[in-house]
């Protein structure tokens, strides 16, 4: 049995690489979450995530792909990430896709109104908003001496696309 | 089963199925749902999630059991998509219809297959 669906959707797919591989979030309509998680890639990373990527777009026909912008100032990820960024802007643009690229600050302007919060206090708001899908899979905070958990990739997307929703809204 | 067996062609808002956000929702894995319905491992959930594979009708049963959810919800592109092809059947059985022959029974008839082809619910004839 073949399927095409032609669908004219409302999903806002939000991509946050990660040294693991990348978080992903699908947020559909006003707030609803329709795919949530964390794809771990091993080997070639890039390949393997853009692989996954194009996969997922193929899936879910996003109407728009929400990234980090890798230009903008205070962005830390390293040149592999930095790279894989652009080779996501590069698959969407082919796709004929819309890709919208966030900034720190205007994340952290769409989750407080003075605009100041970390990447923790953004996953907490979630976890409330999404208790459901969120509230079991966000981690302890973590100590000054430790590593992030590679989970807060998945908080990451959410906001990411959450803040573009908001952003669309004019909120 | 028509709607199963030729192509599909779907012009829906909705995704085909919401399997995998009520899966994930309820922290279950694939494997976990497949012990649910009875299957031998998550490879026939994923399929099922991924719109690869059309459940049947006791299986769709079982994801309402589980989820908490009805049907039409956890399968919403594949409603839209049967709900307008009842609606076109609907409307096509309507022009058959001979307004000349028309007696008691055939207006029900047409008054319901409007209503159909509208969406509307078919109202009871009152006595």
């Amino acid at each position: 049995m073949t399927k095409t669906f032609q669908r004219k959707n409302n999903i806002i797919l939000a991509i946050v690489p990660s040294s693991r591989g990348f978080g992903f979030a699908a947020l559909e309509g006003r707030d609803t979450l329709v795919d949530w998680g964390l794809s771990i890639v091993t080997g070639d990373k890039n390949s393997g995530s853009l692989k996954n990527i194009e996969k997922m777009i193929a899936d879910y026909r996003p109407r728009v792909l929400v990234l980090h912008d890798a230009s903008a100032k205070g962005y830390r990820k390293g040149p592999r990430i930095r790279k894989l960024v652009t080779d996501i802007v590069v698959l969407a643009k082919e796709r004929t896709m819309n890709v919208a690229l966030l900034s720190r600050d205007q994340l952290m302007q769409a989750f407080f109104i003075d605009g100041k919060g970390t990447k923790y206090t953004v996953a907490q708001v979630l976890a409330k908003r999404f208790p459901e899908e969120l509230g079991h899979r966000l981690p302890l905070k973590r100590k000054a001496w430790s590593s992030e958990s590679h989970r807060m990739a998945i908080f990451e997307a959410v906001a990411v696309a959450f803040a573009q929703r908001l952003r669309a809204k004019g909120l | 089963m028509e709607f199963f067996q030729k192509s599909i062609h779907m012009a829906s808002s909705h995704l085909p199925n919401y399997l995998r956000a009520n899966r994930k929702r309820l922290g279950v894995s694939q494997d976990d749902v497949a012990c649910l319905l009875g299957a031998r491992s998550g490879g026939k959930v994923c399929r099922y999630e991924r719109g690869a594979r059309e459940p049947s009708l006791r299986v769709a049963l079982a994801y309402e059991t589980i989820f908490k959810r009805p049907i039409r919800e956890l399968f919403a592109g594949l409603h839209d998509e049967v709900k307008r092809e009842v609606t076109a059947h609907a409307k096509r059985m309507m022009r058959k219809i001979d307004p000349a022959k028309a007696g008691n029974q055939s207006a029900r008839k047409s008054e319901s297959l409007a209503a159909i082809a509208k969406g509307k619910r078919v109202k009871p004839k009152a006595p």
